[in-house]
């Protein structure tokens, strides 16, 4: 986690004649350093996700897949807290072990791990789970055993959908979440697969459909995919809650309630922090690191706003080639 | 020869009833041939006295069997199921990585599947490749013998792999060893009387036909007939070539290892004990000088 400090860039200027724009940068307010990513190129099937009345994932399930504890939370604490609010049960299940995050590499991994814990229930996930895989040395794992241990979850749970980074995320410096991102998303299909790890179904598993995915960007830089907006405006607070519950590592946690202590020691107060430190550390979060959520909801009409390249079912192709023959077949 | 950094050698003879009854041990071998020919009486005895056995072989054995790659797979896959059945165990598995290449695949996989197997199967007793044996030349053998050695102890710590408990498969320690004697000169302090066992593993090595010249009586039988001979010992069908083919050329091993005890067939073991006493050496001091305060 560091904040980079950039020289003045150039003025943008207009495209030449007959050249369209690729990608759309992204508006930022400058207060945090892990939102939204530089680009968004925008697929033409781009869907709002608004929030549906009554339970109609009831049912259903889904894994949250990060490989630190700041992940979800910062990048999609509002669609967890919106999928669960519409009736999926939600894990959560974290990589790494977060050690280089902490006053000492011990302090980290302790404080992390309780981090993730809180922040599953914070954003109303059943249980949390961690893998404990060292921190920015995933590169260094036999990214087949994660991916084995992801099918076994995601078949025990029985996972329906995945929310994860997005394994192709452009000029992504971490290693951890590209190895993260990219064996949750083989573990998908593995896991429906009945000559994958069979030794699981003869203890009683079975295989998971995962049919859906919400693959989240992560910023500073990076050039992603979206089709698919995600009104967050209802949930707002919940992902607010689930990134003060984030005290080990990341801009969150409390900083609010530090700020607030730094300003009485100079005599001064920040009206927006409020009387007291559980309202400066939430208000903290949600006046400086959602805004660049804000912005973005901002530009689809929304209050708040999160951005994935979604991925959903595949229709049957057996369906399809029957439907046809139906509809075609003539007598002999 | 035995040596003499692995003590005294304990002679394992045939042991009345069922004292093992309620204990799971679990073979593990790299390729279709490895159990039956250097634990093959060992699995049978087990069993016999009480043990439930389970087959594991780790290759897919593509590389044996004298057709093409594909066919040798399904060949020693088929094959491998009636080992499992003519020695007696309850149920065979295979993990099917790529034969003689071993030393090139992940490890972790290989010890992370073989922990879930050992916690859900609850195994005890592990037989397989002596990790530590010298004059090893084939990959396949070290890996397996060294993930599974892993795998044991591994499979008794809850914070290996905890996502287990959410299937309701919970730690179990493995306890005891049997490491091959595969290789001349490898280390052994146990040697297995099999003679009251000897026709259960002729009938495994018999069913290794892609591998391990368990249809070799057959096949010679065969040969001779084309020049109008025969071989007496050979008897009057392929079956029984087999099967006296294995008994009186692929048993000299066996043969050699009894000699030196009075055993008309034995098999060499390297075996680790590591179940604790009922008392730990601290209770039992508790037990006899705790006294009143």
């Amino acid at each position: 986690m560091r904040h980079r400090r950039h020289p003045s860039p150039p003025p943008a200027v207009a495209l030449p004649a007959r050249a369209t724009a690729a990608a759309y940068a992204n508006k930022r307010s400058g207060y945090s350093p892990f939102t939204v990513p530089d680009y968004y190129s925008y697929a033409d099937d781009l869907k709002i996700e608004r929030p549906i009345p009554g339970k109609p994932h009831q049912g259903k399930v889904f894994a949250a897949v990060q490989a630190h504890s700041d992940d979800i939370p910062l990048y999609a604490g509002g669609l967890v807290a919106k999928l669960i609010d519409e009736g999926y049960t939600g894990y959560l299940i974290r990589i790494s072990n977060d050690e280089a995050a902490g006053k000492t590499l011990g302090y980290g991994v302790v404080q992390n791990e309780i981090d993730n814990i809180e922040v599953g229930k914070a954003l109303g996930c059943k249980k949390s789970f961690s893998f404990y895989y060292r921190n920015h040395r995933m590169d260094d794992c036999a990214e087949i055993e994660i991916r084995a241990r992801l099918i076994f979850l995601f078949r025990v749970l029985q996972v329906d959908t995945l929310i994860t980074m997005d394994p192709y995320n452009h000029y992504e410096e971490n290693p951890d979440h590209l190895v993260a991102g990219r064996a949750a998303e083989a573990a998908c299909w593995l896991s429906g697969a009945g000559k994958d790890y069979p030794e699981h179904y003869r203890a009683g598993l079975k295989p998971a459909r995962v049919r859906e995915k919400y693959y989240h960007a992560r910023s500073p830089n990076g050039h992603n995919l979206v089709n698919r907006i995600v009104d967050i405006g209802p949930y707002i607070d919940t992902k607010v809650k689930g990134n003060v519950a984030n005290k080990g590592k990341g801009p969150a946690g409390e900083s609010g309630s530090r700020l607030r202590a730094e300003l009485a020691k100079q005599g001064k107060r920040l009206p927006i922090l409020g009387g007291d430190d559980d309202t400066a550390n939430h208000q903290y979060v949600k006046h400086f690191l959602m805004e660049d959520w804000r912005l973005l909801g901002q530009r689809f009409g929304l209050q708040y706003a999160e951005a994935f390249r979604y991925i959903g079912p595949e229709p049957g192709y057996t369906e399809q080639i029957r439907k046809y023959v139906d509809a075609n077949a003539v007598k002999l | 020869m035995a040596r003499a950094d692995v003590k005294e050698i304990v002679l394992d003879r045939d042991q009345p009833g069922q004292p093992h009854k309620g204990k799971v041990f679990a073979a593990i071998h790299a390729h279709l041939d490895d159990v039956p020919f250097y634990a093959g009486g060992l699995c049978a005895k087990l069993i016999a006295e009480g043990y439930t056995g389970y087959l594991i072989r780790t290759t897919n054995d593509e590389k044996c069997g004298g057709h093409t790659t594909a066919e040798n797979i399904l060949s020693n896959e088929q094959e491998h199921f009636k080992v499992g059945e003519a020695l007696g165990f309850k149920e065979v598995f295979h993990f099917y990585y790529q034969n003689h290449e071993l030393n090139n695949i992940s490890t972790l996989d290989l010890r992370a599947r073989l922990i879930f197997l050992f916690r859900f199967l609850k195994v005890d007793t592990i037989v397989t490749f002596n990790p530590w044996g010298h004059g090893e030349e084939n990959p396949d053998h070290s890996v397996t013998g060294r993930a599974a050695e892993e795998a044991a102890w591994m499979s008794g710590m809850d914070v290996d792999y905890p996502e287990h408990k959410e299937a309701g498969i919970m730690p179990h320690p493995v306890k005891e060893r049997y490491y091959f004697y595969a290789r001349p000169g490898q280390a052994f302090n146990r040697v297995v009387d099999i003679s009251s066992h000897i026709e259960k593993k002729i009938s495994g090595i018999v069913e290794c036909r892609s591998q391990g010249g368990g249809n070799s009586g057959s096949l010679l039988r065969a040969k001779l007939a084309a020049q109008g001979k025969r071989l007496a010992i050979l008897g009057n069908d392929d079956r029984t070539a087999d099967r006296e083919y294995t008994r009186h050329f692929l048993l000299g091993d066996d043969k050699e290892a009894g000699a030196p005890y009075g055993m008309q067939y034995a098999e060499r073991f390297y075996y680790i004990d590591q179940r604790t006493p009922e008392l730990s050496q601290v209770d039992d001091y508790v037990t006899r000088h705790a006294i009143p305060l």
